[in-house]
């Protein structure tokens, strides 16, 4: 609470500074005339869908090998199962962040990426057969936190957690949990391509209901909620003083936690950027739009600084260990630092960002019960 | 700040010389709430801690899903259906305890002592809520909610479980709580002169009479018992602001929230202040003193009540989809808070005044509003924020002062 309160504490003051620094910026600058239809095509076209495809097609492959796997539990069918639900939590990294259109009508955050994953709740839901996974109260027990628990909570010898998955009905549940991901992402790509992409381009105004507006303020709220707090201001105990380290991203696994961070992190900075997807190339984005404006904060282009701050996150993060469970219990002060990096990105972009692109924050601050 | 201290007798000399009935003996706060008799504390609230702790048990009841309602309805009354004991606690002392939250709802000398029509009425509101807790709610707890359909909704990341109207009861009773137990029992009972003054008290007080076996005269005694439905639960009896917040999920807990917002910023310290200053001034016999700081703290402990229901009601409207989506949880559990509070304002206090801010039937019209139809489904921006307007008007701070 404290600390929630010393960083509105800076919010604050560097909004106060920014009044002062946009008063000068307003005198030079003319209407805002930037090609945001250009950008929103961009976006839906080189990154969100694209994105969103390399996602799908990483849950058929993992419900293949699902199939697969049920068929012959074999250890190798098992590495196999293991490795593809690898690929796809982490094609999920880059997508979270679009929870507008169809992925937020249906919540596919929730019923996706929920974690601590409940693993009582599972088990009973495997011993009951009697569940509604549509239910707020199940977002815990599905999922890729759940796949967590199922692929490599059961026990730490390979070949015994391959046999136990099998067990109890265990392996329908792991069948319909990841029949679910696909059906929930399929929704969303079809969505885009049915309609919503024209949609999504069309509404390229500029108010608390177009696309630019609502997208900046998913990216925002994602970051904040997901990157920074989920997987590591939660677990490194920011929130609650003290470090709570089974709360990090698939930490049955453990070792990928780091790993889905930083893709998490590089998915954020390439959306700012503007880097497409399937190339290297770069098109219309918010980088794009903030040089446009010719934002600067005391002398220096925001834009520039977003970007630098990212890498020094991520070079904080590269000093994590693997396994971020491991991190916070061995030396949380790394976990710590990591986090202030991937703050001083927010207050670049909650209050100089948004305040540059006049996009208005949509989401408060819950307080807390 | 020494200069003004030894200027405070002179002041008050001042201020009282005129009225030759009244004590004049100066009054001098000490650092702390701390007050001694022959070495030994003179501060005693055990029952409103009890009841604070009874409170907190009934509330984190109402979010278990298993639960019944006989054992809701026990928690809140203490009693079995028949009336004989019962022992729903997980805490010892609060089954041994034959004290209960009900039997102090609305339950102040200053409004319900005749008038224990309405004093009923409370009762069975908080009732029905925790019976419909359990009826409506908990009976849907597996399904979605939707518009006039009880069950579950998303707010963010978890699960909340709303009846059909969209209300989450167990906010609704928490929220109404700090109105109808605490607020009123501070203002409107332990800090009036009908209870402050009743029988041979000044007498007693002037004479240092203490109660039975104990170390403190009534009259201290009635101060405290104030001041524990606030730091019931805190760590320093002598400086409860250092925990403030963390202490209860009651007036404690909304005390702090209002102080965190930089209009009200100060509102914790002045209470605390008028609390130390005026249990001082019953030490020193100094009943005028004494009588600032009552109305001191019925008009700050009641602008707290009102803020937070402005804060949940702009909270609410903010977070009502804006774009025809569904996700009406946050806003829902928002509006939940807001309606407790709400209801809560019908125990606010005008200070030097018998009058309520508002009377019961006022507050049972903005429930009214805010309920009917299909309830927070269909409540308007213009709704929340006409309502929002109404509270604000009778207090010292507008609604985009609370708001946020």
């Amino acid at each position: 609470m404290t600390m929630i309160n010393y960083f509105r504490f800076l919010l604050f003051c560097s909004f106060g500074v920014l009044l002062s620094a946009c008063n000068d910026n307003s005198n030079n600058s003319s209407i805002d005339t930037f090609d945001r239809e250009l950008m929103l095509t961009h976006w839906a076209d080189n990154i969100i869908i694209p994105r969103y495809e390399t996602y799908v097609s990483s849950l058929e492959d993992l419900e293949s090998k699902t199939e697969e796997f049920i068929t012959n539990a074999s250890v190798d069918n098992f590495d196999v199962l293991r490795s593809s639900w690898l690929s796809s939590y982490t094609a999920w990294q880059a997508v979270s962040m679009f929870e507008i259109g169809k992925a937020e009508e249906n919540g596919l955050r929730n019923y996706t990426n929920i974690y601590p994953t409940d693993t009582n709740k599972i088990n009973q839901n495997i011993a009951e057969h009697d569940y509604n996974l549509t239910l707020p109260s199940n977002f815990d027990a599905q999922g890729f936190p759940a796949l967590d628990y199922l692929l490599y909570g059961l026990s730490e010898d390979k070949s015994e957690a391959a046999y136990l998955l099998t067990q109890s009905d265990r392996n329908l549940y792991l069948s319909l949990l990841v029949t679910r991901l696909k059906l929930l992402a399929e929704a969303v790509v079809d969505d885009w391509k049915s309609g919503y992409r024209e949609e999504f381009i069309a509404n390229k105004g500029s108010s608390a209901t177009a696309s630019v507006d609502k997208i900046v303020n998913d990216f925002l709220y994602y970051y904040e909620r997901f990157l920074r707090a989920g997987k590591v201001g939660i677990p490194a105990g920011v929130f609650s003083g003290s470090s709570l380290s089974h709360t990090v991203e698939a930490p049955f696994c453990g070792v990928y936690s780091k790993d889905f961070l930083l893709a998490s992190l590089t998915a954020v900075q390439d959306f700012f950027n503007g880097k497409s997807h399937l190339s290297n190339g770069t098109g219309e984005s918010l980088n794009a739009y903030l040089d446009y404006l010719n934002t600067k904060i005391e002398g220096a282009d925001l834009a520039v600084l977003i970007n630098s701050q990212f890498d020094s996150a991520r070079n904080k993060i590269n000093s994590l260990n693997q396994n971020l469970k491991k991190q916070v219990e061995t030396d949380n002060v790394k976990m710590l630092e990591a986090y202030d990096e991937l703050q001083k990105v927010v207050i670049l972009f909650k209050v100089d960002m948004m305040q540059a692109l006049n996009i208005k924050v949509d989401f408060i601050d819950a307080d807390g019960d | 700040m020494k200069k003004l201290l030894f200027l405070l007798p002179v002041l008050c000399i001042i201020l009282f010389s005129c009225d030759k009935d009244e004590n004049q003996n100066p009054v001098l706060a000490p650092d702390t709430y701390s007050f001694e008799r022959n070495g030994l504390t003179t501060i005693s609230f055990s029952g409103q801690t009890t009841r604070i702790g009874m409170g907190t048990e009934l509330i984190l009841a109402m979010k278990n899903v298993n639960n019944s309602k006989d054992l809701l309805l026990e928690m809140f009354r203490n009693q079995k259906e028949d009336g004989t004991d019962a022992n729903p606690f997980t805490e010892e002392d609060l089954n041994a305890s034959l004290k209960s939250i009900k039997s102090k709802v609305a339950a102040s000398a200053d409004l319900f002592t005749t008038n224990t029509v309405e004093s009923a009425l409370i009762k069975t509101d908080i009732e029905t809520w925790i019976m419909a807790q359990v009826d409506e709610v908990f009976s849907s707890a597996n399904q979605l909610a939707g518009i006039g359909v009880a069950g579950q909704i998303a707010d963010g990341t978890i699960a909340r479980y709303v009846s059909a109207k969209g209300i989450e009861y167990d906010q609704l009773v928490n929220k109404a709580l700090v109105g109808a137990l605490m607020l009123d029992q501070m203002v409107n009972n332990y800090l009036s002169l009908a209870i402050l003054d009743a029988n041979e008290q000044i007498v007693d007080n002037d004479n240092s009479v203490l109660e039975e076996g104990k170390n403190y005269t009534t009259m201290e005694h009635k101060w405290d018992e104030a001041y524990g439905y606030l730091f019931g639960k805190s760590a320093s009896v002598a400086e409860p602001l250092l925990t403030l917040g963390n202490d209860d999920v009651f007036f404690n807990k909304y005390l702090a929230r209002v102080e965190s917002d930089g209009d009200f910023s100060g509102i914790a310290q002045q209470i605390y202040d008028a609390f130390k200053l005026g249990r001082a001034a019953i030490v020193a016999k100094n009943y005028n003193v004494r009588n600032e700081q009552v109305a001191i703290l019925q008009e700050k402990l009641s602008e707290v009540v009102a803020a937070r229901a402005v804060y949940y009601l702009q909270q609410g409207k903010n977070n009502i989809p804006i774009d025809g989506g569904l996700n009406y949880g946050t806003a829902f559990h928002d509006l939940s808070e807001g309606l407790g509070f709400v209801y809560s304002l019908m125990f606010t206090r005008r200070p030097n005044s018998p009058n309520t801010y508002f009377t019961k039937a006022e507050v049972d019209g903005f429930i009214a509003t805010l309920v009917e139809g299909n309830g927070f489904w269909d409540v308007t921006p213009e709704t929340l924020d006409s309502i929002s307007e109404m509270i604000a008007a009778k207090f010292d701070f507008t609604v985009a002062q609370a708001a946020e």
